[in-house]
């Protein structure tokens, strides 16, 4: 046989997480043969450095040592990346809705319903040039909204969120949809209030993984799916991590209503809890340390404020109600004795809570309670102490931030700023908290909100009430490269209404992939892949080394598409506004830029960089010199005061007692909060007669939110899809054996899931890994609409969750945890009865097809 | 000779192996060693995923299969024209020109890892990335593994850990080249409680026995939980010991799935 047969043209460095700002992770090497992506691999860091230039860190803890891979640790989204750019659903040119007239009828109601024709991008741009212009000049500036945040590709350069905002700028302003705390929820609006950690609520994780490999005894994974969530933002180094503790004779309990993708690997224990009941469970902890002298009464004499207030309120004397063990299993689903064992054993062993984000614990109704609660449990039992912390498994040095990272510490953090294109947090006049758009573009009153001016704003922020619009000016045009409102959000019905609404004159989108909200837009533009595009980047997520990346092109631009930021150059060439929009720099002058202000330009030259593709960052030589965590809180609580008023930990906030003294539905102090006037979504209310399931949605495991939904090798994965009898995937939804034997649903059956917002529809899978009463789909499937604003064939339960915010005074999203029904559907019957949405067509492997929204695109 | 050797205790279910194998092959033709993989439906190397207990003792099992490259590989005899051929490093290979049309060759491999590919008429298979492996690279399934599940090297190498793992399917005596370590097998499980207390019960004694009468011995956690883990099916008993309280007797447990045999209150 021929020994040598060529296997690659050329290797690009690439970083293919998914977080969608300006910082990365998993760095992977591209493959490229005859202008084709051949193959996607791990990053060696060793291929080009010596191990001695990288300074590896080594954990050494009870005879093991943990130390980093000289691979990237990268996921199956990296892997499996390249069929993003090869998807038959990818736009390949740019589109006009066909029943949308700019100087006649422009039939907003239609959005969603009709289908597009092909124009050229000279059109397109003529087009959205116009529209803006019009739009100034009728109603002003601000009145056009940038949806311009959310996840996907990372890229610097090439947006990839944002970069209209610029051109805007240059034409007086425009309105931003400000990021939401997602996926921060109940620290973001909760446990702020009690540790003053800012910017997003979790707690200090410097140098943390020392800490528990050296201290801790038992890790409760808390709604914590380690071997999900972080996924796509810094890879697989969490799942060795777990492997890790483990082997060190770390117990690991996971308390969730679903045995998660980490539980099912790595749990001694698992306590399943009923979707958004963690409070009872918490409250019933701190009844059996109070009631048995399970506590640290010293740290709580020196470390807090407000305790009593909690005490009496867990004991009983506030309500009259001791939240005991037996008053909590009622409510919670844990057996009161399982209660008890696991407040006993949090009590005797050095404890640390781990999270990932996502799930019902942080992301339904009223997730400040149990934030807040938490964070009183973690300081009964002394927060800082050593083992005793917060521990995150995911967004290790967010930020940029030391106090951020578990690992251990890397000589530097680089960044992208010096030529990152997208959004960069400059804030215009006029804004819209992200879970309030429709209400923005729905209500003929001006509407109040208080501060989620940005997801990552100091506390105080929250006590500002704002007022939409601010000047005065409604909106009236949408230019959107995120397009995932009916995915990802709030109540995706009521998006859905919004987008179609008379008030909204032209939706632009640019987008890679024609999905989603894409369906609901006037104009689209092609993008590309960051496969076709040459970039800077950074990866700073992954927990091995941080490194720094000059992105060749590995592929020519696929089709017509261009990338995010040249979408908007060629826009800004229509309005004249090309020279001043890019500033004469090409994107080869970008890159070096980028270099010049990474941090890196003392380390490596940029000939050099250049020429190797990737830099690696060495470990700082004296971070095990780092204090852990809270440590040094616990240590001298007035020397290194927390950023609450008091600098304590705050079990009744003063603050929230000032500003918000008539919330009833977050006082001061934390307390169990089942139902109110904003949500009822739970079943102990009398709706969950008529919906009797808590839907769980955690992030998706094959997903990262809406992205990769298109890619054929996860949809053949058991858990990824659900094959019905007329051959289209379905997402799944997991249920209890006992519920689908009550509701006569077999595995593989189609099924509804329902309730007043709407209906989407899933495949049945009957598992153990879901509670009885509680059933389970990842959010983020990709839109297929029955009846648009109705109904989903895709499985996009976004649609159906609450609208309303985490609570009255919170503009936060709930997206888990909510009630709905569940029933088997005939799909042959609904084709006859929506055969509109039924007959469009799909690839076997890969779902939906470009084709199917182009008139004419049939025939192609 | 060339080994593969999978340790399914860190395997984490990720599927990257499973990918990796269709990112190289799909779309791909690395003839002469193999000519492209359909997009879907083939798993040259595939996870097979098992839900083993009831809650809440519920555990995942993963299984990364692909071709055993046996020593006795029954598709080697089945094959016509030497179509099927063994490498000088022990890999099995499809020949992807005189295979065509050989069908039979899929039903030749009693693990199931011989594919039709019906577009090109041509039975496929792992070839154990043999064109990577040829300019000094790792198979991908290897290379993409965060956890060193799966690794790949020559048998003498891995001469220990070899000595304890075992092969799937031994019976059919064809002398697998790929080696599993701590394949978990079945579980029974269950928690001890005192029902008037409320409380669950720490340290009591569990014995389990099987049908030739060899027991084992645990004691209840924590939580009152106890675990016989890696057990073969097989007809157990199960028997509950406190002092001061009657004996919790469970007999005949026909174990062919794990089994968590529940809440237990002692009186």
């Amino acid at each position: 046989m021929d020994k040598k047969i060529k296997i690659k043209d050329k290797t690009c460095y690439k970083n293919l997480g998914l977080c969608g700002f300006g910082d990365g992770s998993n760095s992977s090497q591209v493959d490229v043969l005859n202008g084709k992506i051949v193959r996607i691999r791990p990053l060696k860091f060793d291929e080009k450095y010596s191990p001695e230039e990288l300074n590896p860190w080594k954990i050494k803890a009870r005879g093991k040592v943990f130390e980093p891979t000289m691979k990237s640790l990268i996921p199956p989204h990296s892997v499996a990346q390249k069929k993003r750019a090869y998807s038959p659903n990818r736009i390949k040119y740019p589109l006009k809705r066909v029943d949308w007239d700019p100087e006649g009828e422009r039939n907003p109601q239609n959005r969603g319903k009709s289908k597009y024709v092909r124009i050229s991008w000279d059109e397109a741009t003529d087009l959205i040039a116009k529209e803006i212009k019009r739009v100034h000049q009728e109603y002003g500036p601000g009145t056009i909204l940038v949806q311009g945040d959310g996840h996907g590709s990372t890229k610097a350069i090439h947006g990839p969120h944002g970069c209209q905002t610029y051109l805007l700028n240059l034409l007086g302003g425009y309105t931003i949809q400000a990021r939401n705390a997602d996926s921060w929820e109940g620290w973001y609006w909760g446990a702020k209030h009690v540790w003053g950690r800012d910017p997003v609520g979790q707690g200090i994780q410097a140098n943390l993984w020392k800490d528990v490999a050296e201290n801790t005894e038992v890790i409760l994974y808390w709604g914590c799916d380690q071997e999900t969530t972080p996924w796509g933002w810094s890879g697989q180094q969490a799942s060795r991590l777990s492997y890790f503790f483990t082997e060190l004779g770390i117990e690991s309990i996971y308390i969730c209503p679903d045995l998660n993708y980490g539980a099912a690997v790595h749990a001694d224990k698992w306590i399943p809890v009923l979707p958004n009941t963690d409070a009872a469970l918490q409250l019933a902890i701190a009844y059996v340390w109070l009631t048995e002298d399970l506590y640290d009464k010293e740290y709580i004499a020196t470390h807090t404020v407000g305790f009593d207030k909690f005490a009496d309120y867990v004991l009983g004397k506030k309500d009259g109600i001791p939240k005991t063990p037996k008053w909590a299993a009622e409510k919670c689903g844990v057996p009161s004795r399982t209660i008890k064992a696991l407040a006993r054993r949090w009590a005797a062993k050095a404890t640390t809570i781990a999270h990932g984000n996502g799930g019902s614990m942080v992301r339904a109704s009223y997730a400040h309670e149990p934030g807040r609660l938490e964070v009183y449990l973690l300081g009964m039992q002394g927060l800082g102490k050593p083992g005793r912390n917060q521990l995150k498994m995911i967004e290790w040095q967010i930020f940029g931030m030391n106090e951020n990272n578990p690992a251990p510490r890397s000589k530097l953090i680089p960044n992208t700023s010096g030529c990152y294109n997208g959004w960069a947090f400059q804030m215009p006049n006029q804004f819209i908290p992200k879970t309030l758009i429709p209400d923005a573009i729905l209500s003929d009153e001006p509407i109040k909100f208080y501060g989620t001016t940005l997801c990552a704003w100091p506390t105080e922020d929250q006590f500002v009430e704002y007022t939409f619009p601010q000047d005065g000016v409604p909106i009236h045009m949408i230019w959107s490269d995120a397009p995932c409102w009916t995915t990802c959000w709030n109540g995706g019905n009521k998006f859905i209404e919004a987008l179609r609404s008379p008030k909204i004159e032209c939706v632009v989108v640019q987008h890679p992939w024609l999905e989603n909200d894409c369906l609901f837009a006037d104009i689209i533009l092609p993008v590309t892949t960051k496969f076709e595009e040459l970039d800077f980047a950074d990866d700073n997520f992954s927990g091995n080394f941080n490194q720094v990346l000059i992105e060749e092109q590995c592929i020519e631009p696929l089709y017509e598409a261009k990338s995010d930021y040249e979408c908007v150059c060629e826009v800004a060439k229509k309005l004249g506004l090309y020279e001043e929009f890019t500033k004469g720099r090409t994107i080869e002058d970008m890159v070096k830029d980028g270099w010049k202000h990474s941090g890196i330009a003392e380390m490596v030259s940029y000939e050099e960089l250049k020429e190797k593709g990737y830099f690696v960052i060495p470990t700082a030589d004296d971070w095990e010199d780092d204090p852990s965590g809270f440590f040094p809180f616990y240590q001298d609580p007035e020397a290194n005061p927390l950023g609450t008023p008091s600098g304590k930990l705050e079990y009744y906030s003063e603050r929230l007692a000032e500003f918000f003294p008539d919330d009833e539905e977050r006082e001061p102090t934390a307390k169990w909060m089942p139902y109110g006037e904003t949500h009822q979504e739970s079943l102990l209310h009398p709706r969950s007669e008529k919906y009797p399931f808590l839907i769980v949605s955690n992030h998706p495991r094959w997903r990262v939110h809406a992205n990769l939904d298109d890619i054929s090798w996860l949809r053949e994965i058991q858990t990824c899809k659900v094959k019905g009898p007329d051959g289209y995937l379905y997402e799944p939804v997991w249920i209890n054996p006992v519920d689908a034997e009550k509701l006569g649903i077999a595995h593989g059956d189609i099924v509804k899931v329902y309730n007043d917002r709407g209906w989407v529809l899933g495949g049945a899978y009957v598992t153990q890994r879901i509670i009885p009463g509680t059933i389970y789909q990842d959010h983020g499937a990709r839109l297929d609409p029955i009846v648009p604003g109705e109904s989903d064939r895709g499985g996009v339960n976004n649609l159906i969750c609450p609208h309303n915010t985490t609570s009255k005074n919170c503009a936060g999203e709930v997206t888990s945890g909510f009630l709905v029904g569940v029933e088997k559907v005939d799909v042959t019957e609904l084709a006859k009865k929506y055969p509109e949405a039924f007959k469009r067509k799909f690839d076997p492997g890969a779902g939906h097809i470009f084709e199917n929204w182009v008139v004419g695109g049939e025939e192609e | 000779m060339k080994v593969f050797v999978v340790d399914v205790a860190r395997c984490n279910g990720c599927y990257n192996c499973q990918i990796a194998c269709k990112d190289e092959h799909v779309d791909n033709d690395w003839a002469p060693y193999a000519k492209p993989q359909p997009d879907i439906g083939h798993f040259w190397l595939g996870i097979k995923e098992t839900e083993h207990g009831q809650i809440p003792k519920v555990k995942i099992e993963y299984k990364p299969i692909l071709c055993m490259h046996c020593a006795e590989a029954p598709c080697l005899k089945a094959a016509n024209d030497n179509a099927v051929y063994r490498r000088e490093d022990g890999l099995v290979l499809i020949d992807p020109v005189k295979a065509v049309g050989q069908k039979q060759l899929v039903e030749a491999c009693p693990y199931g890892k011989i594919y039709w590919n019906e577009e090109l008429q041509l039975p496929q298979k792992c070839t154990g990335c043999a064109h990577l492996l040829d300019q000094g690279l790792q198979p991908r399934c290897v290379e993409v593994c965060p956890t060193n599940v799966l690794r790949f090297g020559e048998e003498e190498e891995f001469k220990d850990l070899i000595s304890q793992a075992e092969v799937l399917n031994p019976e059919l005596g064809l002398n697998p080249r790929v080696y599993y370590l701590n394949l978990p097998k079945l579980f029974i499980g269950g928690e001890v409680y005192d029902s008037v207390a409320d409380e669950c019960l720490q340290g009591v004694t569990v014995t389990l026995t099987d049908a030739a009468g060899k027991t084992l011995t645990t004691q209840t956690d924590h939580f009152g939980d106890f675990w016989f883990r890696r057990l073969e099916p097989g007809v157990y008993s199960l028997k509950i010991e406190m002092d001061g309280c009657k004996p919790y007797e469970l007999n005949s447990i026909n174990l062919d799935k794990s089994l968590n045999v529940g809440a237990i209150a002692l009186r």
